[in-house]
């Protein structure tokens, strides 16, 4: 009897998403040398300098990073549709997403107009390219479930984020006169209450019940909750520049909205996760845990915020940032990192080498991780990061932890790339003779 | 008669079902089936299965799981 592999036509080579996943938390300790280089004055207002260089850091080096990584190597896979070129896509999207993302923090930190312009091509070019990509791949997909209506609506969410994003950019290089306030909110609004958040409700609707063994979502969220929350921002943004009471009333109702909506997706996940039919402890439960209870915790914030209009302080909007970014949206992520790289370890090389014996069990590659110290680590950096808002002097020692929790990260994806690159190693050899 | 071999994999997350059918139909004997119950019904499981000469069936059971039968399609593979 031969052995049995795996064939999968439509999965690009691992090289594909593993050259974002080693790379994003890179940009997680650039993040966290900021911080601890810049120290409290990274935290005096969340639209300074270092504030936004920090930020872009986090969520175009790492989330994006992350997010396009494992869109390339997912929807072909999901929706049926191989990625012709893979290795040239693949390059196209993550070349010039690095050059931009450090393109960006520079022109932030120096304020040059060059870095600007830099920053605009670069970007420009990655999320173009991987648009067009998204938005072909999605055409060809007849139908489809809520996690493809999901990603268009990510997508939409993510053509105005850069859209907003490159006329800010282009508006502080050239000092060309726009309406500053209300784009630099809505911007990061559709970054990370729209392409970051749909695209996450997505996914969370296959891969929630998949991975955590769950029931499904009921149908009246994955029906409505994702097409609601578009309307809702697109709502928002209409309000933001209507003049008078009727912009005013709008806006607001729109926040509201967009805040029932974020608590309704963390009440039901949280509930599907606590009803599980697999009782054993798996640490990438807690990641959605923390992440869920951090976007509730966010959500109570921004309220707070809209209640008070202008009169919320400054600690309470940084902490509000924090909450959400490093907070929910990297929990979230690394929590289907620790799911999707041991898997996708696994899944190469069974396809690959399937009848040699020495694939290791998905079981196995999960244990050399120890993501329950990657856990520890990060609600440890989180927390200190919170106290920063208030105590600006702890905000060095947030940046010293984050950098642990970076770097912990960048091991532990090293170490499956290292796996995949052994066994590989041993396979060639046993082909050899 | 050789007895089925069951596989219960209700309460594994993927990649694990697929990693133990694997192994089942490694040391499937002629005549021998493997029972296999799953919360969600293994769809990339079937090509493979068809690739590699096998038989399956696939029925939605009282208790609400999916039991896929599976066997050799003849015995020289």
């Amino acid at each position: 009897m031969l052995p049995i592999g795996l064939s999968f036509q439509q999965a690009p080579p691992i090289s594909v998403p593993f050259r974002f996943f080693l790379t994003a938390p890179l940009f997680l300790l650039a993040a966290a040398t900021l911080l601890l280089v810049e120290g409290p004055d990274l935290m005096v207002h969340r639209h300074s300098a270092a504030a936004l260089a920090a930020a872009h850091l986090l969520t175009l080096g790492f989330s994006s990073m992350v997010m396009c990584g494992a869109l390339l190597q997912l929807l072909p896979v999901l929706g049926g549709v191989p990625l012709s070129h893979p290795g040239r896509m693949a390059w196209l999207v993550h070349a010039p997403l690095v050059a931009g993302t450090l393109g960006l923090a520079l022109a932030f930190l120096s304020g040059q107009a060059l870095f600007f312009h830099l920053a605009l091509i670069f970007l420009g070019t990655a999320f173009g390219c991987f648009g067009l990509w998204l938005a072909s791949t999605l055409r060809k997909i007849r139908g489809g479930g809520a996690s493809i209506q999901g990603m268009r609506a990510a997508l939409a969410a993510l053509i105005v984020t850069v859209s907003l994003g490159l006329v800010l950019a282009a508006a502080r290089s050239s000092g060309l006169t726009i309406p500053y306030v209300p784009l630099s909110s809505l911007h990061p609004l559709w970054g990370l209450g729209g392409w970051t958040t749909l695209l996450i409700a997505g996914l969370a609707y296959q891969l929630i019940p998949m991975f955590q063994l769950t029931a499904p979502y009921p149908a009246r969220m994955t029906s409505r909750l994702i097409p609601t929350l578009l309307l809702l921002l697109a709502g928002k943004t209409l309000g933001e520049f209507l003049p008078g009471s009727t912009g005013k009333a709008l806006s607001l109702a729109a926040s509201l909205g967009l805040d029932a909506g974020y608590l309704w997706f963390a009440t039901v996940t949280w509930q599907l996760l606590s009803r599980r039919r697999r009782k054993v402890p798996d640490t990438t439960l807690q990641f959605w845990r923390l992440g869920l209870g951090l976007l509730m915790l966010s959500v109570g914030i921004a309220l707070l915020a809209e209640v008070m209009g202008d009169g919320l302080p400054e600690p309470w909007l940084l902490m509000l940032g924090v909450l959400a970014l490093p907070g929910f949206i990297l929990c979230v992520i690394q929590g289907m990192l620790y799911k999707i790289v041991p898997f996708l370890t696994w899944f190469h090389l069974q396809s690959a080498y399937p009848g040699l014996g020495i694939v290791p069990n998905v079981r196995d590659i999960h244990a050399r991780f120890h993501a329950d110290r990657q856990l520890a680590l990060l609600a440890v950096a989180l927390a200190a990061l919170a106290v920063s808002c208030w105590l600006p002097a702890l905000s060095r020692v947030a940046g010293l932890l984050w950098m642990a929790h970076a770097l912990w990260l960048e091991i532990n994806v090293l170490q499956a790339a290292r796996i995949f690159l052994k066994v590989r190693r041993v396979a060639r050899i046993r082909e050899a003779h | 008669m050789v007895m089925d071999i069951l596989l219960d994999v209700r309460e594994l997350e993927p990649p694990e079902p697929l990693e133990k059918v694997l192994e089942a139909l490694c040391v499937l004997e002629n005549g021998q089936r493997i029972r296999m119950i799953h919360h969600r019904e293994p769809h990339p499981l079937y090509p493979i299965l068809q690739r590699e000469g096998f038989r399956y069936e696939t029925h939605f059971t009282d208790e609400g799981a999916f039991e896929i039968l599976i066997w050799r399609s003849s015995p020289d593979n």
